[in-house]
């Protein structure tokens, strides 16, 4: 194995640019530590002996190394029913509104946007089940994304750790999950069917734009990642994304009103979320 | 179950080209001029059209696009586009465009030494805050020069405010200056104490 190279300041510059050139992510001279430490596990799995090596590596994408590369920058730390209080806005109040001017048997799009291993489009799925009583009038499609591919496959076989179940009560732990080997629970085959799963890097108007626009986006602890000149780019994306009068949550310490002055803020009883404005609007 | 996997909703339309752009930017209609402003920030050739467009552009969500595009596009000339707003009588207009000269490295790195000396008083306040995107060492340096030429009060309080944030031992000597200069101000001298004890914990706690 290589051994584990401290990067010069010109090569912790040229990574981190290259980084946040495909991703919009920022990582300073404060989070050396991380990214070397996600270099050296580059490094080992693609047998790279020096920095150099490994950087020509990526630059010229042999074995897709790119996508594996920004694969290991990505957080994934979540769990089901996490910041449940924008799920009950969701149903108190936001798709109320949406479906104040939909039949019954349209469509009402929900996008949980940097989705991770899938925890929120399924918390989603099941929040709907067990909380709106009009869940069965609408044909409702719920798509997650993250820029990360390997999360995607394990969001798509829905096998949780017994941490990720820790907000759930055991009812619907029983309702909607298998008990695996392990200490492992699977979401059951109807939900995971009902979401589908894609890759999407919300810095790229071309990967946002293919997928039309939704009645309602979760962007939840993501922007922070950013730069001020991703966030922009970010929320114009979005913004295009959602459907006049739709809704976009973002996470707590979140607020859209310091990254563009696009959306309007509404506040809830259980949250205050960001709308585009529109022929909903009111 | 009530869920559907299949798009509900085709993709969203291609993006125009060059040509598009150009017409659209022109456009009566303000959606058509916001996909034009949105997909020029990929077609460098277009800096010159959003540079035209933005002052004339009534719709504050098209302008933001304009601002957000010619900062993407990011050559000195694309960002230099932007700076005559920050001296428009418009208030949103000013904040919309520090804010995208806030997001270029150019502003900051190539463009900062010139706005810092713009003979408006208004554009030297504004342009302190665009310091914060410097490291901070620079930052540090830029704003220090600043205070030791700035006659105008306004200014040395909004250099001090960001120094305050970024600047570290070797902005101490130029703060304590500025206090002398401006002893008979109260609200900058409490300014100048607040900032100088930030400085000082900061460097203690090293």
């Amino acid at each position: 194995m290589a051994e584990r190279p401290t990067l010069t300041e010109d090569e912790f510059r040229r990574l981190t640019e290259y980084l946040y050139r495909r991703t919009g992510m920022v990582f300073t001279e404060a989070k050396r530590y991380y990214v070397e430490r996600r270099l050296w596990e580059r490094m080992a799995v693609t047998d790279s002996e020096s920095f150099a090596s490994y950087f020509a590596r990526l630059r010229t994408d042999t074995h897709e190394e790119i996508q594996q590369f920004v694969n290991a920058f990505t957080v994934n730390e979540t769990y089901f029913y996490r910041e449940d209080y924008q799920l009950k806005c969701l149903t108190n109040d936001l798709l109320k509104e949406r479906v104040s001017d939909k039949h019954a048997g349209e469509a009402i799009r929900i996008w949980s946007a940097a989705c991770s291993t899938g925890e929120e489009p399924y918390s989603i799925a099941m929040w709907l089940l067990e909380n709106w009583p009009r869940v069965d009038e609408y044909f409702i499609e719920i798509v997650g994304s993250d820029i990360d591919t390997h999360v995607l496959e394990l969001a798509r076989a829905g096998t949780f750790s017994k941490r990720a179940l820790m907000r759930l009560p055991p009812e619907l732990i029983a309702k909607y999950f298998e008990a695996l080997p392990a200490e492992q629970w699977q979401i059951a085959a109807e939900l995971r069917d009902s979401v589908s799963f894609t890759s999407v890097n919300l810095v790229q108007p071309d990967d946002t734009r293919r997928h039309g626009q939704f009645d309602v986006i979760f962007c939840r602890n993501v922007l922070i990642y950013f730069d001020d000149a991703s966030r922009r780019i970010a929320a114009e994306n979005l913004y295009d994304n959602l459907l006049p009068g739709g809704f976009i949550c973002l996470g707590h310490t979140e607020t859209m009103s310091r990254i563009s002055p696009l959306f309007s803020a509404r506040r809830f009883a259980d949250a205050i979320v960001y709308q585009r404005p529109g022929i909903t609007e009111s | 179950m009530p869920f559907v996997r299949k798009p509900t909703q085709p993709a969203g339309h291609a993006k125009p080209g060059a040509a598009e752009v150009l017409t659209g930017l022109g456009s009566a209609i303000a959606e058509e001029r916001w996909t034009a402003a949105r997909a020029a920030a990929e077609l460098p050739e277009s800096a010159a059209a959003l540079a035209a467009a933005l002052p004339q552009e009534t719709d504050s969500r098209v302008r933001e696009a304009i601002f957000t595009s010619l900062a993407r596009i990011g050559t000195r000339d694309s960002v230099a586009a932007m700076l005559p707003m920050l001296r428009s009588d418009d208030a949103a207009l000013r904040t919309g465009a520090l804010d995208a000269l806030r997001s270029s490295v150019i502003a900051a790195h190539e463009l900062l030494p010139q706005l810092l000396n713009d003979p408006d008083v208004d554009v030297r306040i504004l342009s302190c805050e665009l310091a914060r995107s410097l490291p901070n060492e620079e930052a540090s340096r830029s704003l220090c020069a600043l205070l030791a030429r700035e006659a105008e009060l306004n200014v040395c309080a909004a250099a001090v405010e960001v120094l305050a944030e970024v600047g570290n031992d070797s902005a101490l000597p130029s703060l304590a200056q500025c206090a002398r200069r401006f002893a008979q101000v109260p609200f900058l001298s409490f300014a100048i104490r607040l900032a100088t004890d930030r400085i000082t914990a900061a460097g203690s706690r090293g």
